[in-house]
């Protein structure tokens, strides 16, 4: 627990919201802070038992963030979980207890609306990101509320959910095998990223949703159901190079970056990023789905180039993209990677639907942006070409 | 932030890695005139790069090296400085630099000056591979598959291919030293051999019945000339095989999901 926590929408999103717990006022963990305007059962809570200290919105009540104080001996929100075992009564719980932004959808990501039904749920129990904490080791001890939460998931798609664990003892016990596809996957990026699985599994499009979350997640919906309250906590890894040592921690959603890594920091200058080295991003608080801190040291400043230098280096169009082995296994083989670069760069969108780009966001695309070194820009052509996609078949 | 290392001058970096055994080899068996044409073809190539970065804002690459290099060995003997310089010119402008520069292009700008020296000039004669340079040209194809730069389906399949032809008989002993050189130097471009895995084998098998059929069926044609043929309607024809490798793809998927 960290003495500060922020709580922020989704990355990329600015919901509109309604406040409801006002400045300086003393709020139990789980308490709703804001609802959304045009769903009002959905709650962003507080990860904690907290004073309000600061609510920032953007123009027309859009959620910037909510930062919150620790208050010692706060009790926690219990919620009734009677209706549970019906559809309907099972999205209002989950929307109710904040457990909704922790879900994510393709295509475009972001938080699923709250009518939405997903065609698959798929539940990643492997993260292959460096420095990624190992769900097996959150899972550890919760093997019967992560089975309550899978069935419960099975209420709200009509398909299985889909388990992706890497190799190793079941997760879940042969009574529910039946009731989820199990898939086996390798230990090294990007064959655990979620978009390339959900990409050969079920690839998402633009009438069949497809949602992704985290296992240990799923074992929070299970203890939730057990006993009305939702664990706020969950396991996160501090790593990179700018720490003395990587550690293993449980901390609250929206934690406090600096109150996590200021003692274990080594001394210079330094980024903290949310997320792992490949995707992560430059933030104050742990985003909601993140379970990664990076400290990275900053880069140090470059010398302002000689103008002639700049005029004969600098190109009037990014650089093209080689194809090469680093490239294809850069995507893991899920799909034609020179192929897919390419119709990145030259804006065809129907091409890239029928590729599966719907079923990618940025963070699949991450490590071949890394792989590409200077030239990688895929993350910024992925985004901006999904943004065309919403917009041209939204009308 | 530590990044990766491919970029597009990486890429030409280790690729000119992979042709040095056989610029080595081709140089020690070779005389004085293929130094000449070697450093004629660099400056030509290079004055063409300046032109583009200061008319386009187009980056200078160091893949004119590669170019140079498959100009100089391949080139029809005795053309003189004039005809060469305007077959380099055509090939590294319309072959490379208008559509922006390597990376961009669809065809070999090596190929396009070769062919076009072939056929604008006729009655020159053709280079002889010389059997020592020949074999350099799979350390320089172990090379390209290790650091992953060429890509392996075209050679593997050529290559693979090639045994069998020669074993059944159909493909010719004479033919092999110019095919292989032309194939490494060649058709084993990353950026306008096929890119999908079934388009790549598919572009080695064509390049290698292409080859096959001039051999038999081109009657006074020199090795390389024919060699140089095949690759160009290779090099052609990739985007055709990636199509239908990415046809098949598609297929497969929406049997597979119901949908893309």
């Amino acid at each position: 627990m960290t003495e500060e926590a922020g709580l922020r929408p989704p990355r990329g999103t600015a919901p509109r919201v309604s406040i409801e717990a006002k400045d300086d006022a003393v709020v139990a963990a789980g308490a709703p802070l804001a609802r959304l305007r045009d769903a009002p059962d959905v709650c962003f809570v507080a990860p904690m038992a907290a004073r309000v200290a600061r609510v920032s919105l953007l123009q027309g009540h859009r959620l910037s963030e909510i930062v919150v104080f620790r208050e010692t001996g706060g009790d926690a929100i219990v919620h009734d979980t009677s209706g549970a075992d019906t559809e309907a009564g099972l999205r209002r719980l989950m929307q109710r207890a904040g457990f909704w932004p922790w879900l994510r959808r393709r295509p475009f990501g972001g938080m699923p609306d709250a009518k939405e039904r997903p065609t698959a749920i798929v539940v990643m129990a492997a993260d292959t990101r460096p420095f990624a904490p190992d769900p097996r080791l959150a899972l550890d001890g919760l093997e019967e509320a992560f089975g309550r939460g899978l069935r419960a998931l099975a209420l709200l798609t009509d398909e299985a959910p889909f388990l992706c664990q890497q190799p190793g003892p079941a997760l879940i016990d042969s009574a529910d095998g039946q009731k989820a596809h199990v898939v086996s996957i390798g230990a090294r990026h990007p064959q655990g990223a979620a978009g390339l699985r959900i990409h050969a599994l079920c690839p998402a499009g633009l009438d069949t949703p497809v949602w992704d979350i985290h296992a240990e997640d799923v074992a929070a919906l299970g203890t939730l159901l057990e006993t009305g309250q939702l664990p706020l906590t969950r396991l996160v890894s501090i790593a990179g190079s700018a720490l003395r040592e990587s550690r293993l921690v449980r901390t609250q959603a929206g934690a406090d970056l600096r109150g996590l890594t200021y003692r274990s920091v080594l001394p210079g200058a330094h980024r903290l990023l949310s997320g792992s080295p490949l995707d992560g991003h430059a933030e104050h608080w742990l985003l909601p789905r993140d379970r990664q801190v990076t400290a990275l040291p900053r880069d140090p400043s470059r010398p302002t180039r000689h103008w002639l230098t700049a005029a004969l280096t600098r190109s009037a169009s990014a650089r093209p993209v080689i194809p090469s082995a680093a490239l294809d296994q850069a995507f893991g083989g899920a799909l034609p990677a020179a192929a897919f670069t390419r119709v990145l760069s030259a804006g065809d969108d129907e091409t890239a639907m029928k590729m599966g780009i719907l079923s990618l966001l940025e963070e699949d695309c991450a490590l071949a942006d890394y792989v590409l070194g200077d030239d990688g820009h895929l993350r910024q052509l992925l985004r901006g070409m999904l943004e065309r996609i919403r917009t041209e078949f939204a009308a | 932030m530590n990044r990766g290392i491919w970029t597009r001058e990486t890429v030409v970096v280790l690729l000119l890695l992979a042709y040095l055994p056989l610029a080595l080899f081709w140089l020690w068996f070779g005389n004085i005139q293929d130094m000449h044409r070697l450093a004629l073809a660099l400056l030509v190539l290079a004055i063409w790069q300046l032109v583009f970065l200061l008319a386009r804002a187009q980056p200078v690459s160091l893949s004119a090296g590669i170019t140079a290099l498959a100009i100089a060995m391949l080139a029809p003997e005795g053309l003189g400085g004039v005809r060469l310089i305007l077959g380099i010119s055509f090939g590294a402008v319309m072959g490379e630099l208008v559509f922006g520069g390597w990376g961009r292009n669809v065809v070999n700008p090596a190929t396009v000056a070769l062919s076009f020296l072939g056929f604008g000039f006729p009655g020159f004669a053709w280079p002889e591979i010389l059997l020592p340079v020949a074999w350099a040209a799979i350390p320089a194809a172990a090379i390209g598959l290790m650091t992953g730069v060429m890509p392996a389906g075209v050679l593997l399949s050529a290559a693979l291919g090639a045994t069998g032809a020669v074993a059944i008989g159909v493909l010719p002993g004479f033919a092999l030293p110019a095919a292989g050189v032309v194939l490494v130097l060649l058709v084993a471009d990353p950026v306008t051999s096929a890119t999908t895995r079934l388009g790549r084998w598919l572009n080695g098998l064509l390049f290698l019945a292409l080859v096959i059929l001039f051999a038999n069926a081109w009657h006074g044609a020199a090795p390389v000339q024919f060699a140089v043929a095949a690759a160009l309607l290779t090099s052609l024809a990739a985007p055709v095989l990636d199509e239908v490798a990415l046809a098949l793809w598609y297929a497969r998927r929406r049997r597979r999901h119901g949908r893309h």
